[in-house]
């Protein structure tokens, strides 16, 4: 099997243009958006049509979904969640509050900025988004695998240092377990 | 033989637990013998906020205390803001209350008819009534402007009159949802498979049930003929007619009649609030919020929610700014002490069943 | 309020303040009673409402900071399912030396909020059973819901903050003069000044 770069890419396509239709969702319902999850994924607007499904553990899923403000006691379990999950994997920040703080800006429990704790990829806005934002933001984020831009994973890997440095700013007992993935 | 103790940690990521709470679970063999709640997982620290925000910015907030059903949360708010300041409510803004109490019963009790059915795996009943919600979340979109969250219970009134055409979509609706709760019969009441699982299973000791501090549906379904509706009455309740449903077996299966009685019985006082509402004032206009002051002074209301007595005590200090607003939720007992004695020698796969039928809702308890 | 008028709930207060020495109370409205009394006579008073006054569901317990007079005012919210009545039962402790006695043995559930007032303000119950951690983890500031303490003096440490904030104090002045609008009169009487 030839292995040069022009193969490679032909490989690339076809991988992440099957990977965009089976997103498994981490059923972890972080903070109050958790509740358009269930009209998402039931009979009226049925996220499965795009292939979007829930998954009960993080070993199998693909897309961490953060739902809402994180404080900082779910921020240790989110990242712990995050780091066992299987590359390839996403982040979608969903909410205000994941943006910049939302509602909850000046509040001493949770984290304003998500990405500088976990590398996200789509972020959907509102208090709280509509179902149809949520799956409009799977589908840039569908957009975003097929065309091989979302590479958060890769940029967490990468920048493992300086991410844990700010996890560590927030979360004052490290006591986790290190993964190599 | 007695087998040996293990430790199981339910949550915080499990697909079957109520939000996002944790349950140390002591399990022999798969009989639990000792349950310990965690929550602190939500805590945004809502009290301290609304210390830091005047009387008005605090209501866009306190709704979002209790995801499921934030309706209650707004209303406890303006009416203890309206007792301690001494504002009257224009009598059309009580009725339209009343009515969006009640439509967010309805819609908290068809997410429950789809979480009680969903922890069991029965996995149809989900897709029926988390879709048959939708349309009532239809009718506070046109209300409100919002979905979930509506921020429309202000203290003095309610932020807008109905539009025109709305109790007749609310109407349909209401017949629509009758006629599907005989498809929720069929599917869920009469099914073998539910009624094995919910017969005799999460049963609450009724001769201690007051002093453990239940409250609505589980304590209904104890036997007890308590509801705030009744016992302290608000909004409009003493002008309607409607029955309270009791029950006596104090399991889950008593605590789901409870609930789809109540439904049906929430139906009806929708159809008579509409017949009856009177025309008028929507609203009792507020001073500029910035520089609007409430007299000191203190005041406890409560209001039923679907899960039962939902409580709110405000202190003001006579200043812009709310001294206290401390929140009680039905969940700060029926998911933590209550749980943690409900689920003594009950089964591992019982748990997030008997956490759906009390009603456990962690946002509330940590706030 | 007239006092006729409200005939079951007078009755309470009278035979609680025949009772106990120091006790004030007041009607506060239609099934709504407020009694104060010192902090060592909680314990009594609480299990004297609940076994002879049928006070027997307890409804919530709250505690509010008063900085500037120095006490913390704890506040026990019962109700009687037979009177139909809410009884306020409140008592101040002082904030140097926050310790009251704990009274979780009288209802099992204030466990849980005694629990939470000793996280979040920092207040002892003497022989209290359960957990330090309620809600917070690995809290080493004071404890949050006193009211010297600064939650946006401590965001300011502790989390980043998305540039951009402080310039949209007003976000209706913002947007109207990006998009070169006038912001409309009747908005303008609830500016922030």
């Amino acid at each position: 099997m030839p292995n040069d770069k022009k193969s490679q890419k032909i490989v690339d396509i076809i991988q992440n243009a099957a990977r965009k239709h089976s997103l498994f969702v981490l059923a972890y319902g972080t903070g109050c958006g958790a509740i358009e999850i269930p009209p998402t994924m039931t009979s009226r607007y049925d996220a499965e049509r795009f292939g979007i499904r829930g998954m009960a553990t993080p070993r199998q899923a693909d897309v961490l979904l953060v739902t809402g403000y994180l404080a900082t006691k779910t921020l240790k379990r989110v990242i712990r969640a995050y780091e066992q999950m299987q590359d390839p994997k996403y982040v979608i920040g969903f909410g205000s509050c994941t943006i910049n703080g939302g509602m909850y800006w000046d509040s001493y429990n949770t984290i304003k900025l998500l990405d500088k704790y976990i590398p996200v990829d789509v972020y959907i806005n509102g208090c709280m988004p509509r179902p149809e934002a949520v799956i409009e933001g799977f589908i840039e984020l569908q957009g975003l695998i097929k065309d091989g831009k979302a590479n958060g994973a890769t940029k967490y890997k990468e920048n493992i240092d300086w991410y844990r440095a700010n996890q560590k700013k927030v979360i004052k007992n490290w006591n986790m377990p290190d993964y190599n993935w | 033989m007695r087998e040996k103790a293990t430790t199981l940690y339910l949550g915080p990521q499990h697909p079957g637990i109520t939000g996002n709470m944790m349950v140390k679970l002591k399990v022999e063999g798969d009989t639990i013998v000792k349950a310990e709640t965690h929550v602190g997982y939500l805590h945004r620290g809502f009290e301290k906020l609304m210390e830091r925000r005047n009387w008005l910015q605090s209501f866009t907030i306190v709704c979002r205390i209790c995801v499921p059903e934030p309706d209650p949360n707004e209303l406890n708010y303006a009416r203890a803001v309206e007792e301690i300041e001494g504002r009257e409510v224009p009598e059309r803004a009580e009725w339209i209350r009343t009515l969006v109490m009640e439509l967010s019963r309805l819609a908290s009790y068809l997410l429950w008819f789809g979480g009680q059915n969903g922890s069991a795996g029965l996995y149809t009943m989900p897709q029926w009534s988390v879709g048959d919600r939708d349309y009532i979340l239809d009718l506070f979109e046109e209300l409100t402007g919002g979905r979930v969250y509506h921020m429309y219970i202000w203290p003095g009134g309610v932020r807008r009159d109905l539009p025109e055409g709305f109790t007749g979509r609310v109407l349909q609706t209401m017949d629509y949802l009758e006629k599907q709760l005989v498809k929720y019969d069929q599917l869920m009441f009469e099914n073998t498979i539910f009624q094995k699982r919910a017969k005799g299973i999460g049963w609450i000791d009724p001769a201690k049930a007051i002093e453990w501090g239940v409250v609505g549906p589980p304590l209904r379904g104890a036997g007890f003929k308590s509801d705030v509706r009744i016992d302290d009455p608000y909004l409009i309740y003493d002008k309607l007619d409607f029955v309270v449903p009791t029950q006596k077996g104090s399991d889950v299966w008593a605590r789901s009649l409870v609930r789809r009685e109540e439904f049906q019985q929430s139906i009806n006082m929708v159809r008579q609030i509409i017949d009856k509402m009177p025309a008028g004032e929507v609203y009792n206009k507020i001073p500029n919020p910035m520089k609007w002051t409430i007299p000191a002074g203190d005041a406890y209301v409560k209001a039923e929610s679907a899960r039962g007595e939902f409580g709110y005590y405000v202190v003001s200090d006579g200043g812009n700014k709310p001294r206290r607003v401390h929140v009680k939720g039905p969940a700060y007992v029926h998911g933590v002490t209550l749980l943690e004695e409900v689920l003594k020698g009950a089964n591992i796969s019982d748990v997030s069943f008997i956490m759906n039928s009390l009603g456990t809702c962690p946002p509330e308890i940590e706030r | 309020m007239t006092e006729d008028k409200h005939i079951k709930e007078q009755k309470i207060v009278d035979q609680l303040s025949g009772t106990f020495q120091n006790l004030t109370g007041k009607v506060k409205r239609e099934r709504r009673v407020e009694v104060s009394v010192e902090k060592k006579l909680i314990p009594s008073v609480l299990s004297y409402v609940k076994d002879q006054l049928t006070f027997t569901h307890m409804s919530h317990m709250s505690c509010v900071d008063w900085l500037e007079d120095e006490h913390f005012e704890l506040v026990y919210i019962l109700w009687s399912p037979e009177l139909k009545v809410q009884l306020l039962v409140k008592t101040l402790i002082n904030r140097e030396n926050p310790v009251i006695e704990n009274v979780d043995m009288i209802w099992g559930q204030l466990n849980t909020y005694q629990r939470e007032i000793r996280e979040m303000y920092g207040i002892q119950f003497t022989g209290l059973e359960g957990r330090e951690e309620f809600v917070l983890e690995d809290w080493d500031e004071m404890p949050p819901m006193r009211r010297d303490f600064d939650t946006a003096e401590y965001i300011k440490d502790v989390f980043f903050e998305r540039p951009g904030r402080d310039g949209a104090k007003d976000v209706r002045e913002v947007i109207a003069t990006r998009s070169g609008e006038e912001i409309p009169e009747l908005a303008k009487k609830y500016s922030r000044d």
